[in-house]
């Protein structure tokens, strides 16, 4: 009995460690690759290297890498900001009010989901050069606040939410915003907090729509200057880690300072 | 109930103002750039730049730049960095979308796909025929931004290739540098193997499904994929023939290091593991990173194949710059080209010597910076070498789609290796692939 048991605990170590080397390799690489020189990274040099310093300093005196890093922080928080307000709401007015025409509405807005955005980019880009936001954040941001994962996702949680609290508070007096902002989000933090979490992650990182409305070098995020720092006769792999490094460090901060949220929004904020 | 609404209003004013607050900016400031230039006679405007590669033809434009504005204080410039698939990219989307605010005045296009936003988009790309002085750049560079007789681009860098070696490996194995002169490809595989057998080292790093190689090999034939017209010339096409089998009997002579993608195969010749490489001029910056090998390296001709008509030299890679007709300040932007690319003698100097640019602009080339010693290259004047080769580069049509030909022709070189298909058998196949695909 006791030997079974031993046996199985080798078995989930060494499939936890496979996994823990699979999945902490590449920010290992990342971090020795900051420390050498390119040559050194494409050699495969695994070892820390003396070449920290003068990456930091190529980054930061070839590239505007403050306003590009700054750019990125700006874009991501106005546009997870924005989508959790704009988006829950939506999921809330979904859930709670019935009509006829809702279920038809909501599956018509899921389905967009399956568009691929790359049939969508050049209808988008004109409406933008409409608009006159090429080359702004706002062409960004605005195109982004409405997002249908978080709408379904935001709803699926409303979904346990009891629907007679929000009936008492309708009989003490209370108005429908003031329901929504005083009762129901307050009790729903943890689902915001996924949703920051994904909202966030999705803006950092994205990449394409970025490329095609920003115009100018002073406008770009990371993504974009990451992307161009590797198109080269001779790429500049050590600077170019040093610049992952620098784009990875919000997402790591994000997640950890809200991983307990995260678990508890994934599987549903109200317990029954 | 008043109330309640007018809470919805103020929240919804508030992130309006806030977003819009974040787009004004920058409109308004670009407002200001073009209303600011209105001073007669002077030359003013603002010329956007789109290109690739910081320390290669970003730092180039910004030299290009600092000359122009002591002539033209006025002009200004905006030169935007991006990756090379994103400019491509990018342009294709705004090319597409027949919008014409935000289109750059000038961008970098790789001279493989230059024909193919050429052909794409009538009318996009200005005429430079007869504003430029294009005969004195290279032939072979000026042919492929041609379009009805019309020269589309101002040639920049060249991709002219050598065949680098390590002095050191090839004197072990026997060989001195006259020895390795204008040779054949089959000459270069009789001194792999000695290479292989006296060093042990191999003599190239290979990727199996890399089609560079190939291009070098089919341009110093004065061949492509594609004939004068643009048909798919690959079943028929005798040159193309001889490089396939050219691959088979390097991968069966057993001299190479098997590579695969582009850092592998910096990493053979940087950590000392091949004896040569064979590839464009731009090489020399990453060959030149591995300080430790200082001396030991030098460059011969590009071997040539043994079909009638191949010559040794040929090309790989390079760009070029284009005009955008629908640019804000379109005849400004020619005018920088015309005065720095086509006329700067000083600025070609300069740019090799700081960038190791290797331009196609002839006149440069009796410069003082292409006649050095390079200590690195053994004393070599290896720029005078090059500019020699430049001049002999056969013009080819790259057609639309060389990309697609090259993936076309690599799927089935597995097959040529391994002896499953003919070389006739395998290039017939990748026809039928390449014409299915691209609907011809």
């Amino acid at each position: 009995m006791k030997v079974k048991r031993v046996v199985g605990r080798i078995f989930v170590y060494l499939f936890l460690i496979i996994a823990f080397v699979v999945s902490v390799f590449p920010f290992y690489w990342m971090i020795t690759g900051m420390t050498n020189t390119a040559v050194d990274v494409i050699k495969g040099k695994m070892t820390f290297g003396s070449h920290l310093i003068d990456n930091f300093k190529v980054l930061f005196t070839t590239y505007n890498i403050k306003r590009i890093f700054f750019n990125s922080i700006k874009i991501s928080v106005l546009t997870t900001v924005g989508t959790l307000i704009i988006s829950s709401m939506a999921a809330y007015g979904f859930e709670v009010y019935s009509s006829k025409a809702r279920e038809k509405t909501y599956a018509a807005i899921m389905l967009s989901m399956m568009v691929p955005f790359a049939a969508l980019m050049i209808p988008l880009f004109k409406l933008i050069v409409k608009f006159h936001l090429i080359n702004t954040h706002a062409g960004l941001i605005l195109t982004s606040l409405a997002s249908v994962f978080i709408i379904f996702f935001f709803r699926q949680s409303f979904k346990s939410f009891p629907k007679d609290i929000i009936q008492a508070a309708r009989v003490d007096g209370a108005g429908e915003f003031k329901i929504f902002t005083s009762i129901v989000m307050p009790s729903m933090k943890s689902t915001y907090a996924a949703a920051a979490i994904y909202a966030f992650m999705t803006s950092w990182n994205s990449y394409l729509w970025p490329l095609i409305v920003l115009q100018t070098d002073k406008q770009k995020t990371m993504t974009l200057l990451i992307s161009s720092m590797s198109s080269a006769y001779f790429p500049e792999y050590g600077v170019i880690m040093a610049a992952i490094v620098l784009a990875t460090l919000p997402m790591i901060i994000i997640f950890f300072t809200l991983q307990n949220y995260f678990v508890q929004g994934m599987t549903g904020s109200i317990k029954q | 109930m008043k109330k309640r609404m007018l809470s919805i209003l103020l929240v919804m004013v508030l992130a309006v103002s806030l977003l819009a607050g974040c787009g004004k900016k920058e409109t308004s400031s670009n407002q200001e750039q073009q209303q600011q230039p209105q001073a007669p006679a002077e030359k003013t405007g603002k010329i956007t730049i789109w290109a690739w590669d910081p320390n290669f033809n970003i730092a180039i434009m910004n030299e290009a730049k600092e000359r122009y504005q002591k002539e033209n204080p006025k002009v200004e410039f905006e030169i935007v960095e991006m990756a090379k698939a994103d400019v491509e990219q990018k342009l294709h989307t705004m090319l597409q979308s027949g919008v014409k605010d935000g289109l750059p005045d000038i961008v970098l296009i790789e001279d493989y796909n230059a024909q193919k936003y050429l052909q794409s988009y009538p009318g996009a790309f200005a005429d430079l025929t007869g504003k430029i002085d294009h005969s004195k750049f290279a032939n072979y560079k000026v042919s492929l931004m041609t379009l009805d007789g019309k020269v589309y681009g101002v040639p920049f860098d060249s991709g002219v290739s050598g065949f680098f070696y390590r002095t050191d490996y090839l004197a072990q194995a026997g060989y001195k540098p006259e020895d390795l002169n204008n040779i054949t490809w089959d000459k270069f595989i009789e001194i792999g193997k000695k290479v292989k057998a006296k060093t042990g080292k191999a003599m190239l790093g290979f990727g199996l499904d890399d089609g560079g190689l190939m291009r070098i090999m089919l341009q110093s034939a004065g061949q492509w994929y594609f004939d004068k017209d643009g048909n798919v010339t690959v079943a028929n096409n005798e040159a193309l023939k001889e490089a396939v089998a050219t691959y088979k009997k390097i991968v069966d002579a057993g001299i190479i290091k098997k590579t695969s993608g582009w850092n592998e195969w910096v990493a053979a010749f940087n950590k000392g593991d091949t004896a040569s490489v064979v590839t464009g001029v731009w090489i020399v910056g990453s060959v030149k990173a591995e300080a430790s090998q200082s001396g030991k390296w030098a460059v011969a001709p590009t071997p040539k194949l043994n079909v009638s008509g191949s010559v040794n030299a040929s090309n790989l890679g390079g760009s070029s710059w284009y005009v955008l007709e629908n640019g804000k300040s379109k005849d400004i932007a020619i005018d920088f080209l015309n005065k720095i690319y086509a006329g700067d003698n000083d600025f070609y100097q300069k740019i090799l010597v700081d960038r190791g640019a290797v331009g196609t602009y002839m006149p440069a080339q009796g410069g003082e910076a292409y006649s050095k010693e390079d200590a690195f290259f053994g004393n070599q004047k290896v720029y005078t070498d090059f500019s020699g080769w430049i001049g002999n580069i056969p013009a080819v049509n790259y057609g639309l789609y060389t990309y697609e030909a090259d993936a076309a022709i690599m799927a089935v070189m597995p097959d040529v290796y391994s002896g499953k298909l003919t070389v006739d058998a395998a290039l017939k196949k990748a026809e039928d692939q390449l014409k299915n695909q691209i609907g011809k």
